[in-house]
């Protein structure tokens, strides 16, 4: 199983895990939140992060301040040093690197997409796309009118390209087939990834092996109970399921022909690795479902940094800092919204 | 002394439609607030670039959910009363038979209900449970095909979302009315003091 890294992993990837590892303990902490949830109003969101590292990010912005702004910089951040280690990298974590954005790419192209089939400026939807997924053609992509043209006109020169090859059809573009080619390109993207992360062997294998899994199975959860009462059809919905994960095969054909929350609990209490999130939650709580994925999600990619000399800690990294992004939207919401009692819905603390 | 009466009862009936109107205005904030934090909700658990003004439509369309005015009700004393309706989730193709729900003025002391009420012809409620249900299932239709702009799978909040707003539409329409039966009632009062002096 393991390909003896510590001979070898610091010649190319030592300095890098190193400062990923820093990078790490620059997450905000339980302490942070707590003056954070105590804030009366966006300015005192933004003076407390001042104290941080987001602190250089947010100085400069005038007040009113909006959410959107403050999760604009952060994001900002974390691309600053994401591309900070992708230009230090060698083969193969830069091509590892890479993999951790496809996912950014794909909704940005379902962005550009959508919003051009709604008639909107290609300008406007530029400056909505997440800046990790930008690509130098994103903007060719308004002139497609089906899947054939994106993928003939566009596509073929990006890192998606050998993910559409499921999904090209000459219909053109509406809301479903949107929503198919996003998830079937998902879908496609992430079995790549985990095939890549086998190939790689070692402890990289092992620990991504658990992390995608868990992605996989979680896309599986959400695809199942955001097509309950919609025209999706229970084929449909399986050919939009991994073809890996704890619940592949057999929970996914339970999944499959679930018609609302409760049956979605029962096919995933049969895994004890799911029993947890669910003993979480009385029935009828489905609306907490999401803060329960994200918490297992975050124990796991903490417990990556448990071992050494592996790429895992790039992803756990990226992935951690996403949450944050995430606490900070929803602490920033909350205070805007005068809503704080709300606070402690949907934040999960890292450390 | 019936003149007292009248005129005591008139008073009873303007602070009863006062207090509707504050429990409305009461209802309409919390229910504003519920939609608010779902769609932030929805926004953090989709994603900010699926919930996004960048996704809304602007291709010419009709408007699903028009409101309208009817001045036909005639209040005894003050004359002309409008009397506001909300027709919910018409749809384009089919206008011959549109979706609508109507306000009653009874409806106004009621709280503010998801549950479909047709209008007060005989015919519809002798008619049989299958048109209602077929009812319920264009209603759903129309909220997702509204929801679709945002992409075909969304979040169970951002559905959640959509329903507090709509119920939204509804207290406002209620308020309209009530504040219209409120001022007509305080015109009556003005008048009954005008005529007793």
């Amino acid at each position: 199983m393991y390909g003896f890294e510590m001979m070898t992993f610091n010649i190319h990837g030592g300095f890098l895990e190193a400062i990923v590892r820093g990078h790490r303990s620059s997450l905000l902490t339980a302490s942070d939140y707590n003056n954070l949830c105590q804030c009366e109003t966006l300015d005192d969101v933004k003076m407390h992060l001042s104290a941080t590292e987001y602190g250089p990010y947010l100085q400069n912005e005038p007040s009113p301040l909006h959410t959107a702004t403050i999760v604009e910089k952060c994001t900002l951040k974390l691309v600053d040093e994401y591309k900070q280690m992708l230009c230090q990298a060698t083969e193969p974590l830069s091509t590892f690197l890479e993999y951790i954005t496809y996912g950014h790419m794909i909704d940005n192209v379902v962005l550009i997409v959508t919003g051009t089939l709604h008639e909107r400026d290609v300008h406007e939807l530029l400056e909505k796309c997440h800046p990790l997924g930008m690509f130098d053609s994103i903007a060719t992509l308004a002139v497609a009118q089906n899947m054939r043209e994106l993928y003939r006109l566009v596509l073929v020169d990006t890192p998606l390209a050998p993910y559409f090859s499921e999904c090209i059809t000459s219909e053109d573009l509406d809301d479903m087939n949107i929503e198919i080619m996003r998830n079937t390109l998902y879908k496609a993207y992430l079995e790549d990834f985990y095939q890549f992360c086998q190939k790689m062997g070692g402890a990289t294998a092992e620990i991504m092996s658990d992390l995608l899994s868990f992605e996989a199975d979680r896309r599986a959860v959400n695809i199942t109970i955001n097509s309950i009462g919609t025209e999706l059809t229970r084929d449909d919905r399986r050919n939009l399921y991994s073809s890996f994960g704890l619940l592949y095969p057999y929970g996914h054909e339970e999944l499959s022909l679930c018609e609302d929350a409760e049956q979605v609990r029962g096919a995933l209490e049969k895994y004890p690795a799911y029993q947890s999130i669910f003993a979480k939650m009385s029935y009828g709580e489905s609306q907490l479902l999401d803060k329960a994925f994200y918490e297992e999600e975050v124990k796991r990619l903490c417990l990556s940094f448990e071992q050494q000399f592996h790429y895992g800690v790039f992803f756990a990294y990226m992935r951690l800092r996403e949450q944050e992004i995430r606490n900070l939207m929803w602490i920033s919401e909350c205070v805007a919204q005068n809503q704080k009692s709300r606070i402690h819905d949907s934040v999960v603390f890292i450390f | 002394m019936e003149t007292m009466k009248d005129e005591d009862g008139t008073i009873l009936k303007f602070l009863d439609t006062m207090d509707n109107y504050l429990i409305l205005f009461d209802s309409l904030s919390s229910t504003l607030r519920q939609g608010w934090l779902d769609l932030a909700s929805a926004r953090h658990s989709m994603g900010s670039s699926r919930i996004s003004t960048a996704l809304l439509n602007l291709k010419e369309h009709s408007a699903s959910t028009v409101v309208r005015v009817n001045d036909e009700t005639i209040n005894e004393t003050s004359g002309m009363e409008p009397h506001f309706t909300l027709r919910k989730w018409r749809t384009c193709e089919d206008k011959t038979n549109p979706i609508e729900e109507e306000e009653d003025v009874q409806g106004l002391l009621k709280q503010p209900s998801l549950n479909l009420r047709h209008r007060g012809f005989s015919e519809t409620k002798e008619a049989s449970n299958e048109p209602l249900v077929s009812v319920d299932d264009q209603v759903q239709k129309e909220r997702s095909k509204a929801l679709s702009v945002f992409g075909a799978l969304v979040s169970p909040k951002l559905r959640s979302a959509q329903i507090s707003f709509e119920t939204v539409l509804e207290t406002l329409i209620d308020i309209a009315n009530a504040r219209s039966v409120m001022l007509s009632t305080f015109e009556q009062l003005q008048q009954m003091k005008e005529q007793s002096n």
